[in-house]
């Protein structure tokens, strides 16, 4: 059973892409060849909390963020939200739980339309939901959306355009277009990572306390361990579309248990001291199209064992709420 | 010891627009050693492209260089004829632009587009030149063969190390990398930067770094110039800017930088955005933003001064 405080439960989710082939090949080959983009990753979400998805290019991270709101279909596994299971909702459905669960993209000089103006921008959630009856109350939820995400005062922001706000004001509409819907669940998709690292903390800080204001629990996508490390509460380390870690963030960050949560750390710049460490084999990621037999990550491991080349390892409890899924910890 | 590789002095460098002159480099002043590492960090807009296109004569047609001097082993940079440039770029100055991973030519083998650059700088043969080629991709960690793929069949690691040997090929003194790990992925970046310091210390070249994240400067680089709104702000050591920052802009910076191996901390960050280069603040360009703002500092520039061995503009010093 889910218990209550539970946001979001996602179990043994998979997304695999066909890969489309020219018409002679088709013609000749049988075998359906697939990017198993995600390939088995369970975890829950509790409410109010901020869970970190963490891992390099390719992992399969923004797939799962976009496949948890049904953006992306899903090839098998549950999806939870709050005890209801998404994918078993019709279209018309998912759309009204939609308002309860938005997306914060990477890129605010992309997700925002440059024709429309803030007022527009984040008004057309509430009118698409139906959320308003008349001009003075979209006005006015507009106004407070803009509030909250600090940007003041919001009465001078209304008849702007994206092209006139800077990168940080633009990422502020996007935080107040999700936010205006009153969302319970938010993913935001590497939100800082086009910004610079001087004004990173000042958005972190507001979806934050957006988060203490209204409970609103983020499923948090990021490359960025450090950033990580001090915003989130859990962390999920994926790679080649598996979870390898997941645990309290104090917990991983301080006891890394498998070697790639090793390399990660190991391969972080520090503006204190100079303490890169390559501790990784080769710099080609494997194709999520041939994943290697055993554990997916053994090719690229400086401690392989034989097991490791036949059997996967499945995520085992090491300690309290810290699992990892290596062979050399089971 | 030898004299410096590149002298800049009190270059000003401006961008002409219809609403006036944007002033991107405002006197600026510093040197590169011959085989040191120079790290130029600040945020978007703080200038530091500019200072690397004013040295490679590489500026918009509406940017010009107003006033200064950039002194390459003798020669004045800013004065230098079209030809004397043909000469200097890439053959002696070699410059990784930000993104250039992406600009290799999709439609040509990356072996065929590092012989075009030397056949280009050096006039030698073809065939010689694909030698080369051949082993510059050993330099930079790629097998021999690679020089026979597309631009599309590399990943983005790889295409930065083609990258960095085409900005080799020619034995420049000086390599500008502007941004040359921000799209990579951490284990890669990592991966690259070591190359690049390998690289350096081998070829004894001297590397002027541009980038507006702190920990790559500090692990790749001697000394770092700090730059806010066209201007230098603390200039020294990377060891002391890094851990000991004077200047409260660098301090803003040095603290919303967060570490992983802190532990969890609520992460600071500066006040407001950059000041507007059409009309930049009087005074300290960084006093709208700075909490340590005095009468002063609204009215008169404070200027670059020796602090234990650090330069530092800023009142609070004098």
């Amino acid at each position: 059973m889910i218990s209550d405080n539970v946001i979001i439960k996602v179990e043994d989710l998979k997304k695999w892409f066909p890969i489309r082939k020219g018409v002679f090949v088709s013609l000749f080959s049988k075998k359906q060849e697939f990017i198993r983009a995600v390939d088995g990753v369970s975890f829950e979400i509790v409410k109010g909390e901020v869970f970190g998805l963490v891992g390099e290019s390719g992992c399969g991270k923004t797939t799962v963020g976009k496949t948890i709101l049904r953006i992306i279909e899903p090839t098998s596994g549950k999806v939870y939200f709050k005890g209801i299971d998404i994918l078993k909702l019709s279209r018309s459905e998912i759309r009204k739980l939609r308002r309860r669960m938005q997306l914060i993209y990477q890129d605010p000089f992309e997700s925002l339309n440059p024709r429309m103006t803030i007022y527009n921008l984040v008004g057309e959630p509430l009118s698409i939901n139906k959320l308003v009856n008349n001009v003075d109350e979209k006005v006015e939820k507009v106004i407070k959306a803009l509030e909250d995400v600090e940007l003041k005062p919001p009465e001078t922001f209304l008849d702007k355009y994206p092209h006139e706000l800077s990168g940080g004001q633009r990422q502020r509409v996007a935080i107040a277009r999700a936010l205006v819907l009153q969302p319970e669940f938010i993913v935001a998709d590497e939100p800082v990572s086009m910004l610079d690292v001087s004004i990173r903390a000042e958005i972190l800080e507001i979806m934050l306390k957006l988060k203490e204001h209204y409970g609103i629990s983020y499923l948090f996508i990021t490359h960025d361990l450090a950033l990580a490390r001090h915003i989130c509460d859990k962390i999920a380390i994926m790679y080649l579309g598996r979870i390898m870690e997941i645990g309290d963030v104090e917990d991983v960050m301080r006891n890394p248990m498998h070697p790639y949560t090793k390399a990660l750390l190991d391969a972080v710049p520090d503006i204190t001291e100079s303490k890169l460490k390559i501790s990784i084999k080769g710099f080609v990621p494997q194709s999520p199209i041939n994943i290697p037999p055993g554990c997916r990550f053994h090719p690229r491991c400086l401690e392989t064992m034989d097991l490791c080349r036949k059997e996967e390892p499945q995520l085992l409890k090491v300690n309290g709420k810290h699992y990892v899924a290596c062979h050399l910890h089971n | 010891m030898l004299p410096p590789s590149l002298i800049i002095d009190n270059l000003k460098t401006y961008y002409e627009t219809r609403s006036g002159a944007v002033r991107a480099v405002d006197g600026v002043s510093f040197q590169i050693e011959v085989g040191e590492a120079f790290g130029l960090a600040g945020e978007s807009g703080c200038g530091k492209t500019t200072i690397a296109l004013s040295i490679m004569r590489l500026l918009p047609r509406n940017g010009r260089i107003v006033n200064g001097k950039i002194l390459f082993k003798g020669l004045d940079l800013t004065e230098a004829t079209l030809r004397e440039m043909n000469k200097i770029r890439w053959k002696r100055i070699s410059m990784i632009f930000q993104g250039a991973m992406n600009a290799l030519n999709p439609v040509h083998k990356v072996g065929d587009q590092i012989v075009e650059a030397i056949v280009a700088h050096d006039g030698v043969e073809k065939r010689e030149a694909l030698e080369r080629a051949g082993k510059l991709m050993e330099m930079v960690g790629l097998s021999t063969d690679m020089i026979n793929k597309y631009p599309h069949e590399l990943s983005g690691g790889m295409k930065q190390r083609v990258i960095i040997a085409m900005a080799l090929s020619c034995n420049p003194e000086l390599i500008i990398a502007d941004e040359p790990t921000t799209a990579l992925d951490v284990i890669v970046q990592a991966q690259i930067l070591k190359l690049i310091g390998e690289l350096k210390a081998k070829l004894n070249l001297s590397l002027m770094l541009i980038t507006h994240d702190l920990s790559i400067i500090s692990e790749l680089c001697n000394r770092v110039a700090i730059m806010y709104a066209g201007k230098i702000v603390e200039i020294g050591d990377v060891k002391n800017v890094c851990r000991g920052p004077l200047h409260p802009y660098t301090q803003g910076l040095v603290a919303a930088f967060p570490s992983v191996r802190e532990e969890k901390r609520k992460l600071s960050y500066i006040p407001g955005s950059p000041p507007d280069l059409l009309n930049p603040p009087s005074g300290c360009r960084f006093h709208l933003r700075c909490s340590k703002a005095m009468d002063k500092c609204r009215m008169e520039e404070p200027k670059l001064a020796k602090v234990n061995n650090t330069f530092i503009a800023c009142h609070l010093y004098d």
